[in-house]
């Protein structure tokens, strides 16, 4: 089987994967949650309404009041407090008093103020740049002594080209989902993005080390010996990953609600990542490979016809 | 070391780590003589409910080389504060130059929590002409005060405040002050964060550092006043900035949901090893019990160490479980390997062998890149506990079942290929049958 030279079938089906989500990243971007936005959140027993809501919260000042049902008959409730921060406590303790008589108590309440949420949206930030260069400098170093005709380095930024794909295509589903479900990022979002991005690169490694052992023994083409690898691999970076998705999911059906988006994105990364590293990472490695001597052979060709 | 050693020390430390990772391990340490052992994995506020709240201190007015004197100082009277009546477990914690942040597990009252830790209670005295009503402030504080407790007077039926003044330089301070108070009859205001609180009133000599204090207080306020004039000022003034409060109720839930679905996890995986791996995929799943034992002694054993427990939150449930799915993966990159020696005809020894060593490199590099996600997410995280509970038990998850992966399943293996049972190409889900060479 002759993966490599589909390779412009693989781009382009990531291309039309990835697009809408970009797209939607660059129209609505992310919806915040209040862990960057800050603000106040809500989680009560029972279907609360709007209406309810807006009643329990009458006279206290609350704004952007938003209600979404939370699944097992509980419901999100967020709201910003424009009092000082000093006066928030007193204010909630009020609106939970109203919601308890209106027959719903609260489950859990979360408050960030805004000082706390720049902190947390500037870690987050640091940590996928962070993150994105430790891993490239690593594998550059484990693959320091890989065979040519590739350079270490192309090992690592090729790594980062799926890696970049994986974090893509999480965030521009997100970017949907925020802005036609409804559904918000918070600091486990980022988490579960730094954490594809490092699956991202698990699944890509193996595939890589099988290049650079088969480049070693000298088998053919560059692009043979890629083709090659990948088929050679092929069964292992799937059922790697297949355990680690089965896991995901009964964590996704049967575990908690407060970090059903948090797997909901592992999920999506983890598969997306599956398929960078056999159909992306590698057949990159080839393109880049191909270009390169294709600027070889004109600067060879160029003084001659000088 | 001998293949049989190895094996024997596999055999006690999964006999062992698997007494102490069971619910009731102190069945085992009574049936040992040693009563009333009881290791438990500490549990997050988004578990066990309670309330996280985290302060800021504001140090504008603080000189900067005074800053983290203030800021330790802010801790310990904060911690004597949130201990006040609690019989929970609490945590006290900086964060950042300027933060504190403050866990009270199974807090019931929130409203109060934050009032009783994040209130200056600023004790002062002041002095009050009884003609003009003119008032001057003294240089006796809250830090002059040794301890309150709230009392009782049956004559005037009203409940008080007992302080304790600091012996010597703080006595003499408040004698000298209540001595010239009673010559004159001047009066005594005593504020409390500027709130007058206590008077003014006439008041005697105090030259024994006993005052008692009298307002118009219900015992319960007055045992309040008393906690906090106790616990001390707060050094600078804070602010609440973050709070995140889980009923009791939805934390119980998410553990119950976390263990049906870590269980569900661990199954699934189990059978899809035995399905696809056979023998060797019964190894992985024995490697895999072992790696459960070991983690969870781990966290349980982490709860002893103050400073180093692992603290279990719903994220770092979920870094577990997602690490089950990665304890498999080095093993199914040495079991596919093996296949593959073993389509070549190798021998099981052979095959065996190569496919650890071919494995390792690939199984190291991903790992460590695995790693290097998590130390970058804990170093990131000291605002965000949550985040900081998932890298942790990802990052332990990934270190253990590396060495489950390689050296406990190894030795299974190893001895498992010795016998002649264990040399069944079918039984490693290869198509051919027979017994390759040795």
């Amino acid at each position: 089987m002759n993966l490599i030279g589909k390779r412009r079938i693989w781009y382009s089906i990531s291309f039309i994967m990835i697009v809408p989500g970009v797209i939607s990243l660059a129209l609505f971007g992310l919806k915040l949650g209040i862990d960057f936005t800050a603000g106040e959140l809500l989680t009560a027993q029972g279907t609360v309404s709007v209406a309810q809501a807006q009643t329990a919260a009458s006279g206290l000042g609350f704004q952007d009041i938003q209600v979404e049902p939370a699944g097992h008959n509980q419901t999100e409730i967020r709201y910003r407090d424009p009092a000082p921060q000093g006066q928030h406590e007193a204010d909630h303790q009020k609106f939970k008093a109203a919601l308890q008589q209106a027959g719903f108590s609260e489950l859990s309440f979360d408050s960030i103020g805004p000082t706390v949420s720049a902190t947390i949206a500037r870690n987050a930030i640091v940590s996928l740049v962070v993150v994105s260069l430790a891993i490239v400098l690593y594998i550059a170093f484990a693959f320091r002594n890989a065979p040519p005709p590739v350079s270490p380095w192309s090992f690592g930024f090729m790594a980062i080209a799926a890696l970049l794909h994986d974090a893509l295509f999480v965030l521009g589903v997100f970017s949907l989902l925020g802005h036609f479900a409804g559904i918000e990022v918070d600091s486990l979002f980022v988490t579960a993005v730094l954490t594809v991005i490092g699956f991202s690169v698990h699944d890509t490694i193996v595939v890589f080390d099988r290049i650079r052992e088969n480049l070693r023994r000298d088998k053919g083409s560059f692009e043979t010996v890629v083709n090659n690898s990948i088929l050679e691999t092929v069964a292992r970076s799937i059922n790697t990953s297949l355990t680690v998705l089965l896991t995901l999911l009964a964590l996704f059906l049967f575990g908690g609600e407060s970090i059903r988006t948090f797997v909901l994105a592992l999920l999506i990364g983890i598969a997306s990542g599956t398929y960078s590293s056999i159909f992306n990472a590698s057949p990159l490695l080839v393109t880049w490979h191909n270009y390169k001597l294709k600027k070889v052979e004109k600067a060879r060709l160029a003084p001659k016809k000088a | 070391m001998s293949l049989r050693l190895k094996f024997i020390l596999i055999l006690v430390l999964a006999v062992v780590t698997g007494l102490l990772a069971m619910p009731r391990e102190d069945l085992v340490f009574s049936a040992l003589g040693f009563k009333h052992v009881k290791l438990s994995v500490k549990q997050g506020l988004d578990l066990q409910g309670g309330a996280q709240l985290v302060f800021q201190a504001d140090l504008s007015k603080t000189p900067s080389d005074q800053r983290d004197t203030a800021m330790a100082s802010l801790v310990t009277v904060m911690t004597r504060r949130a201990n006040i009546g609690g019989t929970q477990e609490v945590t006290v914690q900086q964060e950042g130059s300027n933060r504190v942040a403050v866990g009270l597990p199974g807090v019931k009252n929130v409203n109060q929590a934050i009032n009783q830790i994040g209130k200056t209670a600023n004790l002062t005295f002041v002095e009050v002409n009884s003609q003009s009503g003119a008032e001057t402030p003294t240089d006796i504080s809250g830090n002059d005060v040794d301890s309150a407790t709230a009392d009782y007077d049956p004559t005037k039926d009203q409940p008080d405040v007992v302080l304790k003044l600091k012996s010597g330089d703080s006595t003499k301070k408040f004698a000298d002050l209540t001595t010239k108070l009673s010559q004159n009859g001047d009066l005594l205001l005593t504020l409390l964060d500027g709130q007058p609180t206590f008077g003014p009133a006439r008041t005697e000599a105090i030259t024994d550092g006993t005052a008692i204090l009298t307002g118009n207080l219900n015992i319960n306020q007055a045992r309040q006043i008393a906690d906090e004039i106790t616990a001390g000022a707060l050094p600078v003034p804070v602010t609440l900035v973050e709070q995140e409060t889980v009923g009791p109720t939805l934390g119980k839930e998410s553990v119950q949901q976390s263990l049906v679905a870590g269980i569900i996890g661990l199954s699934v995986v189990a059978l899809f090893m035995l399905m696809y791996y056979r023998l060797a995929g019964l190894l992985a799943v024995c490697a895999l019990a072992i790696y459960t034992s070991i983690t969870l002694t781990l966290y349980k054993l982490s709860a002893l160490v103050p400073g180093y427990t692992i603290v279990l939150t719903l994220a770092g449930i979920a870094g577990f479980i997602l690490s089950i799915g990665m304890a498999v993966d080095a093993n199914i990159l040495i079991f596919e390997r093996m296949k593959e020696e073993l389509r070549a005809g190798k021998s099981f020894v052979a095959a065996t062998e190569a496919a650890f060593d071919r494995a390792w490199t690939s199984i190291r590099d991903s790992n460590v890149s695995t790693l290097i996600t998590c130390v970058i997410l804990y170093a990131t995280s000291s605002a965000t506990p949550i985040i900081r509970g998932f890298a942790v038990t990802l990052g332990l998850g990934v270190v253990v079942s590396m060495f489950t992966a390689v050296v406990v399943t190894r030795t299974l293996l190893r001895v498992v290929i010795r016998q002649s049972w264990g040399r069944n190409l079918r039984s490693y889900g290869l198509r051919s049958s027979g017994e390759a060479g040795e």
